[in-house]
């Protein structure tokens, strides 16, 4: 199992835990992660201007033909961008001339033949359940995990999405594997916020806010994200959400799901940047025993 | 130009952009309001009516407001819409239809073009504080650097035309 590593733009220049903890995780089930430096893959910019959003993500997708390997995308942004590029281009052969002729103009010439998976697919349909358990030296007992997919892990359903809409469970079955608990709860496939930071940092952590206290009415203890942008409002803006919502209750310990497995399989918690989750992490850790 | 003939024109413009998705289809429902995320924190932002506007082509006040910015894009509306609008695509055209007839978009999405252009990337590498308080970057973390790739001044040429209205 080979990948090319695609981080886009927010992982490698923020959220370093889920860099970390992906590369000190993946290898451990055999996945080799080649270095794939590129560029922005046009999801933060397609509200500005729609074909330079599809040229971008086709330009990706172009390098990583030439490189003759599938692309490993952890962002929930990146991986629902480059599906729809392809997708887009797929239907309107116009468009996809046009944005050809960009790319030619830069010596690339082929972009839909590149295969892109999501972490949530590669532990639960390529690694599988099984091995995942097979490695658990730690279980995570005593954690009540909520799954928060992300919007565009699960939408939209005209193209390939790693969580099914109606149902979303791959992640919940990953955490049973890792000895949590994990159950259904309302609006699990519910909004993060995050895009609506530029527009109006205050009402985006208000929808974040809501989303974290849906998962604590629900009797969860943690909760699990796989998106850059998921994290960044659940985990890293939550003390932000308790001023904002006036409401102290606005706290709950979030993790990558990367994090999670690797704590699991042993790794140790500095090796996959648990200091650096700003949520009451360590807490709970200590309170199940995992560390 | 007569009011009829200026809003078949932005009718179609709108259309240009949305691309597969067919607001006209639309039957007002209002079934993607009240899922809408955005709607949740503002009242005024009504994805039904957005689409309904779109249709006709009276899209200037809503442009001028600057509501449309606040869609999550979380796709929702499309997902639960009963005759399959899509109307957060319907949004993004809006929000693309805006800066075309310049509109500002929100600062911080100029300050992502402005970096996309110059570095690929919408933000620099961000020095963060761990919860012991200290600082790293991927430096420090000993993480490989972020090499450029190929043909980057191409890139940044195209790039420019593209965003150009948005940078002035
Ligand atoms: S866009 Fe769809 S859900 Fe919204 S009002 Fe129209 S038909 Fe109903
Ligand atoms: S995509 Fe935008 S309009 Fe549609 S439900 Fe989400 S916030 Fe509302």
């Amino acid at each position: 199992m080979r990948y090319l590593l695609y981080l886009g733009c927010v992982i490698p220049t923020k959220q370093y835990a889920y860099e970390v903890s992906l590369r000190e995780v993946f290898p451990k089930f055999g996945v080799q992660l080649e270095e794939f430096n590129e560029r922005c893959c046009g999801f933060p910019l397609k509200s500005i201007n729609k074909k330079a959003w599809l040229y971008m993500g086709a330009r990706v997708l172009a390098r990583a033909s030439e490189l003759g390997l599938p692309i490993l995308a952890p962002c929930n942004g990146c991986h629902v961008s480059l599906w729809e590029t392809k997708h887009q281009m797929e239907e309107d052969p116009y468009l996809k001339s046009e944005i050809l002729s960009y790319l030619k103009s830069e010596g690339l010439y082929k972009f839909d033949d590149v295969d892109i998976k999501h972490p949530v697919e590669v532990l639960h349909d390529i690694i599988g359940l099984e091995k995942i358990k097979e490695k658990v030296v730690r279980p995570l007992q005593g954690l009540k995990i909520a799954s928060h997919p992300g919007c565009h892990l699960m939408r939209p359903t005209d193209i390939p999405r790693p969580e099914d809409n109606a149902n979303p469970d791959k992640i919940d079955r990953i955490l049973r594997a890792l000895g949590a608990e994990s159950y259904d709860y309302p609006d699990k496939g519910g909004c993060c916020g995050a895009t609506m930071l530029p527009f109006s940092p205050d009402n985006a952590i208000k929808v974040g806010a809501q989303k974290i206290l849906t998962m604590i009415n629900a009797g969860f203890n943690a909760a699990t994200t796989s998106c850059p942008y998921c994290m960044e409002m659940l985990d890293n803006k939550q003390d932000a959400a308790k001023t904002i919502t006036g409401n102290m209750e606005v706290s709950l310990p979030v993790f990558y799901l990367t994090q999670l497995v690797g704590l699991a399989i042993g790794i140790e918690p500095s090796k996959l940047l648990i200091n650096l989750n700003m949520s009451p992490v360590d807490e709970i850790l200590a309170e199940v025993g995992v560390v | 130009m007569t009011t009829e003939v200026f809003t078949t024109r932005i009718v179609e413009e709108l259309k240009n952009i949305i691309g597969v998705h067919k607001p006209e289809f639309c039957y007002q429902c209002a079934k993607c309001t009240s899922g809408c995320t955005a709607n949740k924190v503002f009242s005024e932002y009504r994805p039904h009516e957005f689409v309904a506007l779109a249709n006709m082509g009276y899209v200037e006040e809503i442009l001028k407001s600057g509501v449309i910015w606040a869609c999550t894009e979380c796709w929702k509306c499309g997902q639960y819409c009963p005759q399959e609008v899509a109307p957060v695509e319907v949004i993004i055209a809006l929000k693309n239809l805006s800066i075309i007839k310049g509109y500002a978009p929100p600062k911080a999405l100029v300050e992502m073009t402005k970096n996309v252009i110059e570095k690929g990337l919408i933000q620099d590498i961000n020095q963060v504080m761990t919860k012991d308080f200290e600082f790293i970057d991927r430096d420090s973390l000993g993480l490989p650097p972020l090499e450029e790739p190929p043909q980057m001044d191409k890139h940044r040429n195209i790039l420019s035309k593209f965003f150009g209205v948005v940078m002035k």
